[in-house]
């Protein structure tokens, strides 16, 4: 498609042929005939009765001037670069492009050569209101009993023709068959917009509230924060977000809420027309209502537990009355006893570490760390197992002792200790 | 850039519609959807109407009426639709003739014998989606009086 280049005149009798580009600041003078193919940029000037053959889209911004009949102007070249660039994204032609047809005719009355063309008819392009609303994680969001601001990551597509404003909202009606175990909600819920982009939740950055102007086939994450309620039974808390088409076209408020347009077409009327899918399959969500849904879970994976340690001590023999009423004179064995108690029922501890440093003016006495079942006082434990002052397993248990000669400090492990249960261990020391 | 003088000096005396209804041919567009119906004896029957809502995807029909309002035959009669940006051409609407097509708005032909070029330069197999123009010539010449109809079949983009 060649363009003109310097700002001319296309005189009268002239016919620009076709494929030819009419550049900007050009006038089409009168008695001008545009033949088809051409494409005429915005900002064109016809003048008093040009006449433009063939059909096209009319373009904002043209200038008609007074006596103009059939005006349309022209644009296609399915071969060149900037029909490429302009063709429609998945999501079609605009809303509201006006869609012009003209047919044009030639033929021969006693071998004259005449023309005409047809009426212009056209339509407006109507809304085809569709989104896209995804889980935009791998997995649930691991959360901690308690904790605070907890993040899941969704991202909302507008397969609209047309940009649009979508109202964002939550529901944690379990969505059936999809989070079998959803014990809990969570709450203080928020939902912001990823307003720079880097998929990622900024405080203090992302907050808006609702997608403002967002581009037909565009996308844009979206990110429920919530609290997460310190209940130790918790286990899987299912969030849904809720994404609705709104009116789009004020960048500075929320649109209101599309509504399908019901009644006859208005050719010159951009109607709504819900597109969307039924996006759970669940029946929360129905086709053709304006709305998607993805939903993700708040899993819990950690948790705290309430471990408590009580310390005993017993003088278990001195060297003069032996076992019988034995006194803490130099010389005197004395046993130290710590039990370690989860109260947290249902949820065990793992890698309880038990540590005690010998006191002053006693030495330890090699190999008298016990660990089993608590007693009953002043019985530490029973059935114990003695552990190895290395800290190597020991035959029969999972429990380990170990002896830092160096620090002075005996440690009892514990792999793994049960809700509401309790575990004991003791070791000896002499008096200096 | 003198090409078509003859139109030109034609249709510098009037403006295009003017000249359409003072012309003794006749031309009528209009833009139609289908309509299916289930007819009484099972089968689907489809009718054209004026469309509700159009959107991206949607099959419109494009109909050119043509009617001889004059007293002389008419020769060499040729009309031509050049495609609006947004409409993809699909095929000739059934009981229409299929009509010419083309990429380029110059050369016209059967789509399977149109070629468009890439940027690259290479050239492939002109589509559907390729065509931006579509033509039909009669024949023979249109009697006075006498009229008749084409259409085709598009999609919005």
């Amino acid at each position: 498609m060649h363009a003109r280049g310097a700002i001319r005149t296309l005189g009268a009798g002239r016919t620009l042929s076709a494929g030819r580009t009419l550049g900007a600041g050009h006038t089409l003078g009168a008695g001008r005939t545009l033949g088809a193919g051409h494409t005429l940029s915005a900002g064109r000037t016809f003048g008093a009765s040009c006449t433009v053959r063939a059909s096209c889209m009319v373009r904002a911004s043209r200038a008609l001037m007074a006596g103009t009949a059939a005006i349309v102007a022209v644009g296609f070249a399915a071969t060149t670069a900037s029909a490429q660039a302009q063709a429609p994204g998945p999501a079609g032609t605009a809303a509201g492009t006006t869609v012009s047809n003209t047919a044009q005719a030639s033929y021969l009355v006693n071998g004259v050569q005449q023309s005409t063309t047809s009426n212009t008819t056209s339509f407006v392009v109507d809304r085809k209101v569709n989104l896209t609303v995804i889980a935009n994680q791998p997995a649930n969001t691991p959360v901690a009993i308690g904790q605070a601001g907890a993040v899941t990551t969704f991202r909302v597509t507008n397969n609209t023709n047309g940009t649009q404003d979508f109202l964002l909202s939550t529901s944690q009606t379990p969505v059936q068959g999809l989070f079998a175990g959803d014990n809990f909600d969570v709450s203080n819920i928020k939902v912001y917009v990823d307003s720079n982009n880097n998929g990622t939740y900024d405080i203090g950055v992302d907050t808006a509230t609702y997608i403002n102007e967002l581009a037909a086939d565009a996308s844009v994450a979206v990110f429920i924060v919530a609290d997460v309620p310190n209940q130790q039974t918790a286990t899987l808390a299912g969030i849904t977000l809720i994404a609705q088409v709104a009116a789009g076209g004020d960048a500075a408020a929320q649109g209101t809420p599309l509504a399908a347009s019901v009644g006859l077409n208005d050719d010159a009327v951009v109607d709504v027309v819900f597109a969307d899918n039924d996006s759970d399959g669940a029946g929360l969500d129905i086709a053709n209502n304006g709305q998607g849904r993805a939903a993700l879970g708040y899993e819990i994976t950690t948790r705290n537990v309430s471990l408590s340690v009580a310390k005993t001590q017993l003088v278990v023999s001195d060297p003069v009355s032996g076992v019988l009423a034995p006194k803490a004179i130099p010389g005197a064995v004395v046993q130290y006893c710590l039990t370690v108690t989860n109260a947290t029922l249902l949820t065990p501890a793992n890698n309880v570490n038990l540590t005690d440093l010998i006191p002053a003016n006693t030495t330890y006495q090699m190999g008298s760390i016990v660990i089993g079942v608590p007693g009953v006082n002043p019985i530490c434990t029973v059935a114990g197992f003695i552990a190895n002052d290395n800290g190597s397993p020991i035959v029969g248990t999972p429990f380990t002792g170990s002896y830092d000669a160096a620090a002075k400090r005996i440690t009892a492990t514990i792999p793994t200790l049960l809700g509401g249960t309790s575990v004991a261990a003791s070791f000896r020391v002499t008096i200096n | 850039m003198i090409t078509r003088p003859m139109i030109a000096a034609v249709l510098s005396t009037t403006a295009a519609v003017v000249s359409a209804a003072a012309g003794p041919l006749q031309v009528t567009s209009s833009i139609l959807a289908e309509s299916r119906a289930a007819a009484a004896d099972g089968t689907t029957r489809i009718t054209l109407v004026k469309p509700s809502q159009i959107t991206p995807g949607d099959k419109v029909i494009f109909v050119l009426a043509y009617r001889n309002t004059g007293t002389q035959p008419l020769a060499n009669v040729v009309l031509d639709n050049p495609l609006p940006r947004a409409i993809a051409y699909r095929s000739a609407n059934p009981g229409s003739p299929a009509p010419d097509v083309s990429v380029d708005g110059k050369t016209f032909g059967s789509l399977g014998t149109l070629r468009v070029r890439s940027l690259d330069g290479s050239t492939r197999a002109a589509s559907p989606n390729d065509v931006t123009s579509v033509r039909w010539r009669l024949a023979s010449p249109l009697a006075a009086g006498s009229q008749g109809q084409f259409a085709f079949q598009a999609v919005v983009r």
